[in-house]
């Protein structure tokens, strides 16, 4: 038999990685920023994203695509507090989204009317990190119950985020978490991450959070 | 699962050199992993196994290389011409 050695190596995110880069300039050229927001599963994603559709939903056109495993609640509770679609991408099993599937997501969403995209990723912190979306940022959560050594624990995820939020800070009087500690172990694997402390339950901490979105869409806005 | 469809894709770029090439069947792949490619490597392995066991893989060969940071690469494919040897 003639066997023969075809050396490759082409990277095996390529394809996903194309589709993400074509994401990526139809939101720019469309003037629409787009957040990955991912986290482990209870970090408050869903409970953040109604507070934010609940405070800025008529000031700004804001689009959510969500990804679950298996079910669509999430999208049926944030599609209580907007008259806009909320895609629901069920993923079958699959541990994060893609970016094929954000793709076609797009097909249903009136970019037209939209200043900023959320992508509510699978909750898992190891899978999504390794996806490029086409997203503008990925926004990482965790919160207070989770211990102050998850971003050491799941580095690369904190790696690639821009931003932080931490969560469910209306906890922290019963709970034993440093915050400085969690602070500084997300440094260490990530100097330039910008970090917001929220309690989606009471809204503390929320306006940093509100002004920071608000501010993103101004500078992503078509001339 | 995020192995498995890591293991999928690089089977599907495989199969692609296969039929670029205009090979029968594939014998064997070697592919690049990076310590911080975010990947359980015995997980990978076992995925890939399991894939290059069914036409048209023949063998059942796949090879995991050293790769650097979060390289994740097809590396090679050793393609079957079909042909007796001369």
């Amino acid at each position: 038999m003639a066997v023969r050695t075809i050396e490759v190596r082409e990277r095996v995110m390529a394809r996903n990685d194309g589709f993400a880069a074509d994401v990526r300039r139809v939101l720019t050229d469309a003037g629409v920023t787009a957040f990955n927001l991912v986290s482990s599963p209870g970090s408050g994603k869903t409970l953040l994203l109604e507070r934010t559709l609940e405070a800025l939903g008529e000031e700004l056109g804001i689009a959510v695509v969500t990804g679950d495993v298996q079910t669509q609640n999430d999208a049926d509770r944030l599609a209580r507090h907007t008259d806009r679609l909320v895609q629901a991408v069920v993923t079958g099993g699959a541990c994060h989204l893609d970016a094929r599937q954000i793709t076609d997501a797009l097909h249903a969403i009136d970019l037209e009317r939209t200043h900023l995209l959320f992508i509510e990723n699978v909750g898992n912190l190891v899978c999504p990190a390794s996806w490029d979306l086409g997203e503008a940022a990925k926004i990482v959560l965790f919160s207070v119950t989770e211990g102050e050594d998850k971003p050491l624990k799941y580095p690369k995820m904190f790696r690639m985020a821009e931003y932080a939020v931490l969560n469910k800070v209306d906890l922290l009087p019963y709970l034993d978490f440093d915050v400085s500690l969690a602070v500084a172990n997300a440094r260490e694997v990530n100097p330039e991450l910008r970090f917001f402390f929220t309690s989606a339950r009471t809204g503390e901490g929320l306006d940093p959070w509100f002004d920071f979105l608000r501010q993103q869409v101004r500078v992503a806005a078509v001339p | 699962m995020h192995e498995l469809s890591l293991a999928l894709e690089v089977c599907r770029i495989a199969e692609e050199v296969l039929e670029r090439e205009g090979g029968r069947s594939i014998r064997a792949i070697g592919v690049e992993v990076g310590d911080d490619a975010g990947i359980e490597v015995e997980s990978f392995r076992f995925c890939l196994e399991a894939l290059v066991s069914e036409p048209p893989f023949v063998g059942g060969s796949a090879q995991l290389l050293p790769g650097v940071g979060s390289a994740l690469r097809l590396a090679y494919v050793e393609v079957d011409d079909g042909r007796p040897d001369n």
